[in-house]
C-alpha cells in the first residue's frame, strides 16, 4: 500500500533525468530508426518520399546505385575492405588480444610486491592521455625513419600515404587500439584480483597446485564476472571504433580522397551525417540505417556473450 | 604421526617510523602431539594459536625454532610437501567447483610414489570383491530401481556403497536381474570369468618374465619397482567417494558449495583435507561458523572421523567447552606462550596457573583476593582452610570452582567457613545457580552451582568448601601454590 501511495513521489524524483533522457536519448534513438526507413530523406527540410527499405539495401550494397553521390560499397563489400569488414577485423583481433594481455599483466602486477604501485601507474598512463596525442606519437614511432623501423632494422613504410598498405596500417591501428584499451581492463582485473579471498590461494597451496594451475583453475574462474564484464564492454567499444582511426591515419591508407578502405562503421556514419562522402546532400538516412545495423550487431554479440557466460561464469 | 615443536617462535616485525612495536605472536613453544591424538590449541583471540597452526601447515614460516613430523624436520618445507590436510575457518571451498571437484582438486596435483601395479588385474579384484557380496548388491540395486533412479544414479549408489570407482559400478549396473536367483547365478559365472581373466593376465605377464603378486604388484625378477606417477581417474574417483562416505556427503557430490548448509560445507572441507590421506589434520576454528546445535553435532562428527582414521589432529579453538569435549589433550595458550598442556580433565582439576583456571570451566571459576597467614588461608577475616604444606605468609589469589561450595544439609555447621551475600537464585533444573558477592572477590559477582534440592534464598549464606575445588595462585607470578 505504502509503495503505491508513494509512487508519484518516485516518478517526481526521477522526472528531471527522465525528461533529459527522453529528449536526448530516447527520442534520437527512435528518430534514427524512423529516418533509416525514409527514402530520399532531406534532413534540412525534413521531407522524404515515403517509407522504404531502400536505405538498408543501399548501405548493404544490394540496392542499385542511383545518384546519391557516394559509392555504395563503402559500408559493406564482399571483395574489398569496407566499414563493416574493417570493424569486424578490428574487433576480433583487438578484443581477445587485449583482454588476454590485460589479464596476464594484471596477474603479473598482482603477484609482485615491490614496485607494484609504480607498474600500476605505468600501465594506467594511456588511459589519461589524449587519444589524438597518442595517435600522433604512434605516427612518429611508425614513421619511415621512426623508432620502430630503426629498432628492428626495417624499412617498412607503415603509415606513409604513398606506399603503405592496408595491412601495415591495420597492424599499427590494432596495436594502437590494444595499447589504449589495456589500462582500463587491467584496472578492473586488478580490483577483481584484490577481491579474491587469500584463503583460496592458501588452500590451493596446501593442495599442492602449481602456480599455473592455481591461476587457471582458481583465479580465472573466480575472476569470471570481471572477465565477462570486460569482454562485453570491449566488444561494444570495439564495434564503435572511430577516433583511433581518425587520430592515427584517416579514411584511407592511400592519399586518394575517394577511397575509404580504412572506414569503420562509426566512421561511415559520421561521414554520412557530415556529408564528407562527396555527396551533394548530407545523407542522414544512410547514417541512420548504418547506425541501426550497428545496434543490431552489438545486440547480437552481447546476447551471444551473455548466453556463453551462463555456462562459464560462476556466482 | 607424532608432531614435535621445538622452541617455535614467530615474530612480526614492527615499524619504528610509525611507532608500531615488534610483536611476538608465538614465543618459544615446545610441545609434542602423540601419534593419533587430537590436540586442542585453546586460548583467547590473539594468543597465537592460529599462527601456530599455520606454521604447522607451512603457510607461515617461523622466525626460529623447529617443527618435526615424526623424525622428519619440516620447519621450512612448503605445505604441499608436508602431507597435511588443512581445514580453514571459513572452509575456503572453491565456489565455482562442485563438491566433487573440490574434493578432487588436491588429488589432481598429487604425485604418488608406489610400486608398479597392474590396474587391469586390480579392477578384476575389485569386481570380484563386489560380486562376492552379490546379495547386498541385489538389495541395493533393487531398491534403487524401485525408487525410479536412472542407471547413472544407480551406479553412483553402488560406487558409494562399495567404495569402488564409478566406471566399474557402471559396468555392474546393467547386470541386474529382477530375480535374485538369476542374479546370483550371473554373478557367480562372472566371478569365475573374472578369475579366469586374472589368471590369463598373470600368465601373459609370466611369459614376459614378470610375476604378479596377490596385491596386483608387478615383480620383476622377484622385486617390486617403485614409480612416481599421477593417480588414474578411477583411483581418484574411488578416493573421492571414500572421503565423501567418511564425512557422509555422498548425496551432495554434484552440488556447488553455495547450495549447502554450513555444516555440510564443513564436512566437504574436511573431506577435501582428508582425501589425500594426510598424516596430520589441522583445523582452524572449525566450528566457529556454525550455530549452537550444529556445533555440538559437528564436533562429535570431527571426533568420530578423527578416531575412525586415527589421524593426528591439531585443532584451534577459543571455546573451552569445545576443546574439553573432544580433545585428548588441550594446550592452553596465552600471549604466544604455552600455559599448560594436559588432558582436559586434568587441566580442570589441576590448573597450573590462574589463567588456565579461569579459561576452563563454565560457569567460570570464582576468584578472591586472599592471604596465607599462620598456615591457613584467609578470605577477609574468615579462615577458610588450613594449609597442609608449610607456606610463608603472603597475599594470594584464591580460586574456587562453582561446584566447590557446600551449603544447607550438605555440610556440617562447623565446616561452614565462608559467608557470601546471595543476590539472586536461578533455577536450572538439575542445578541451582546462585549469584553471590563477597568483599574480597574479583569481578562483579560470583557464580555458584549447588544441588537443586537445596533451599536457597537471597541473603547471607554460609558455605563449606570442597578442598579439591579450591586453588591458590601467587599474587606476582599467578602460578599455582599447593597448600
Amino acid at each position: 500500500m505504502d509503495e503505491e501511495r508513494n509512487n508519484w513521489k518516485a516518478w517526481l524524483y526521477l522526472s528531471p533525468v527522465l525528461l533529459l533522457m527522453a529528449l536526448f536519448t530516447f527520442y534520437p534513438i527512435l528518430n534514427t530508426v524512423v529516418v533509416s526507413f525514409l527514402k530520399d530523406y532531406d534532413s534540412t527540410k525534413g521531407t522524404s518520399s515515403g517509407f522504404s527499405f531502400f536505405n538498408y539495401g543501399y548501405v548493404l550494397g544490394i540496392a542499385a546505385n542511383n545518384d546519391v553521390g557516394i559509392t555504395n560499397h563503402d559500408f559493406f563489400s564482399w571483395n574489398s575492405p569496407s566499414a563493416f569488414s574493417n570493424t569486424m577485423f578490428i574487433t576480433f583481433v583487438t578484443v581477445p588480444i587485449s583482454v588476454l594481455l590485460a589479464l596476464l599483466i594484471a596477474l603479473a602486477i598482482h603477484s609482485i610486491r615491490p614496485l607494484k604501485k609504480f607498474f600500476q601507474t605505468v600501465f594506467f598512463m594511456p588511459y589519461v592521455t589524449n587519444v589524438i596525442a597518442i595517435g600522433m606519437v604512434f605516427g612518429v614511432l611508425f614513421g619511415n625513419h621512426g623508432v620502430v623501423n630503426a629498432l628492428f632494422h626495417l624499412d617498412t613504410p607503415w603509415l606513409d600515404p604513398s606506399s603503405s598498405t592496408w595491412g601495415s596500417c591495420m597492424f599499427v591501428l590494432c596495436l594502437y587500439i590494444i595499447w589504449t584499451a589495456l589500462p582500463y581492463k587491467i584496472l578492473i582485473f586488478l580490483s577483481g584480483l584484490q577481491g579474491i579471498d587469500q584463503q583460496y590461494y592458501d588452500a590451493a597451496r596446501v593442495d599442492g597446485a602449481s602456480k599455473m594451475k592455481t591461476n587457471l583453475k582458481i583465479t580465472v574462474p573466480l575472476l569470471s564476472p570481471q572477465i565477462l564484464y570486460i569482454t562485453v564492454t570491449s566488444f561494444i567499444t570495439a564495434f564503435k571504433e572511430y577516433s583511433s582511426v581518425v587520430g592515427l591515419i584517416g579514411r584511407s591508407y592511400s592519399s586518394d580522397p575517394n577511397t575509404h578502405d580504412l572506414y569503420t562503421i562509426v566512421y561511415y556514419i559520421m561521414d554520412a551525417m557530415n556529408g564528407n562522402m562527396g555527396a551533394s546532400n548530407k545523407v542522414a538516412q544512410f547514417a541512420s540505417a548504418a547506425a541501426v545495423i550497428l545496434l543490431l550487431v552489438v545486440l547480437i554479440f552481447t546476447l551471444l556473450e551473455l548466453q556463453i557466460s551462463k555456462k562459464r561464469v560462476v556466482y | 604421526m607424532e608432531i614435535k615443536l621445538v622452541g617455535l617462535t614467530k615474530t612480526f616485525p614492527g615499524n619504528p617510523k610509525k611507532h608500531i612495536p615488534e610483536t611476538t605472536a608465538v614465543d618459544h613453544l615446545d610441545f609434542t602431539v602423540k601419534d593419533g591424538e587430537l590436540l586442542g590449541l585453546l586460548g583467547p583471540s590473539g594468543c597465537g594459536k592460529s599462527t601456530t597452526l599455520y606454521m604447522l601447515s607451512g603457510l607461515k614460516e617461523p622466525t626460529s625454532g623447529q617443527i618435526f613430523f615424526g623424525d622428519r624436520e619440516v620447519t621450512f618445507l612448503p605445505p604441499e610437501k608436508r602431507g597435511i590436510g588443512l581445514v580453514f575457518q571459513n572452509y575456503a571451498l572453491y565456489p565455482h567447483m562442485t563438491v566433487y571437484k573440490n574434493i578432487e582438486f588436491p588429488l589432481t596435483s598429487l604425485k604418488v610414489e608406489e610400486n608398479e601395479k597392474d590396474f587391469a588385474f586390480l579392477k578384476e579384484s575389485a569386481l570380484q570383491r563386489v560380486l562376492l557380496q552379490a546379495k547386498e548388491v541385489h538389495i541395493l540395486l533393487a531398491k534403487a530401481k524401485k525408487d525410479g533412479k536412472s542407471p547413472l544414479d544407480c551406479a553412483e549408489d553402488l560406487a558409494n556403497a562399495f567404495s569402488i570407482s564409478l566406471s566399474l559400478a557402471k559396468e555392474i549396473v546393467p547386470l541386474f536381474e529382477e530375480d535374485l536367483e538369476d542374479f546370483l547365478c550371473k554373478a557367480s559365472s562372472l566371478l569365475e570369468e573374472s578369475k579366469k581373466k586374472q589368471a590369463e593376465e598373470k600368465e601373459a605377464l609370466r611369459q614376459k618374465g614378470i610375476e604378479l603378486s596377490e596385491e596386483g604388484e608387478l615383480l620383476r625378477e622377484g622385486k617390486t619397482r617403485s614409480i612416481r606417477r599421477n593417480l588414474s581417474k578411477d583411483e581418484i574417483d574411488a578416493l573421492i567417494r571414500e572421503a565423501a562416505k567418511l564425512v557422509q556427503i555422498t548425496e551432495f557430490l554434484e552440488r556447488k558449495p553455495s547450495e549447502l548448509s554450513g555444516g555440510q560445507q564443513q564436512r566437504v572441507a574436511i573431506a577435501r583435507a582428508l582425501v589425500k590421506k594426510p598424516k596430520v589434520l589441522l583445523l582452524d576454528e572449525p566450528l566457529s561458523n556454525l550455530d549452537a546445535r550444529l556445533r555440538i553435532q559437528t564436533r562429535e562428527e570431527i571426533r568420530r572421523i578423527q578416531q575412525e582414521t586415527g589421524i593426528t589432529t591439531v585443532f584451534v579453538t577459543h571455546d573451552q567447552e569445545e576443546a574439553m569435549s573432544i580433545c585428548d589433550e588441550i594446550l592452553v595458550m596465552n600471549q604466544g606462550k604455552m600455559v599448560q598442556l594436559a588432558a582436559p580433565q586434568e587441566i580442570y582439576r589441576n590448573p597450573n596457573s590462574l589463567f588456565a583456571a579461569k579459561f576452563l570451566g563454565n560457569p567460570p571459576i570464582n576468584v578472591f583476593h586472599g592471604r596465607i597467614q599462620d598456615g591457613a588461608v584467609y578470605l577477609g577475616e574468615e579462615k577458610i582452610l588450613a594449609c597442609k604444606e608449610k607456606l610463608p605468609d603472603q597475599e594470594v589469589y584464591v580460586a574456587i570452582r562453582p561446584e566447590g561450595f557446600l551449603m544447607g544439609k550438605e555440610a556440617k555447621p562447623k565446616d561452614k567457613v565462608l559467608t557470601l551475600q546471595c543476590t539472586q537464585v536461578l533455577t536450572q533444573g538439575r542445578d541451582l545457580c546462585l549469584y553471590c558477592s563477597h568483599p574480597s572477590m574479583e569481578g562483579d559477582r560470583l557464580k555458584l552451582v549447588v544441588d537443586s534440592d537445596l533451599d536457597a534464598t537471597p541473603g547471607p549464606i554460609s558455605f563449606a568448601l570442597r578442598r579439591n575445588k579450591v586453588f591458590l595462585f601467587g599474587k606476582e607470578d599467578q602460578k599455582r601454590i599447593l597448600f
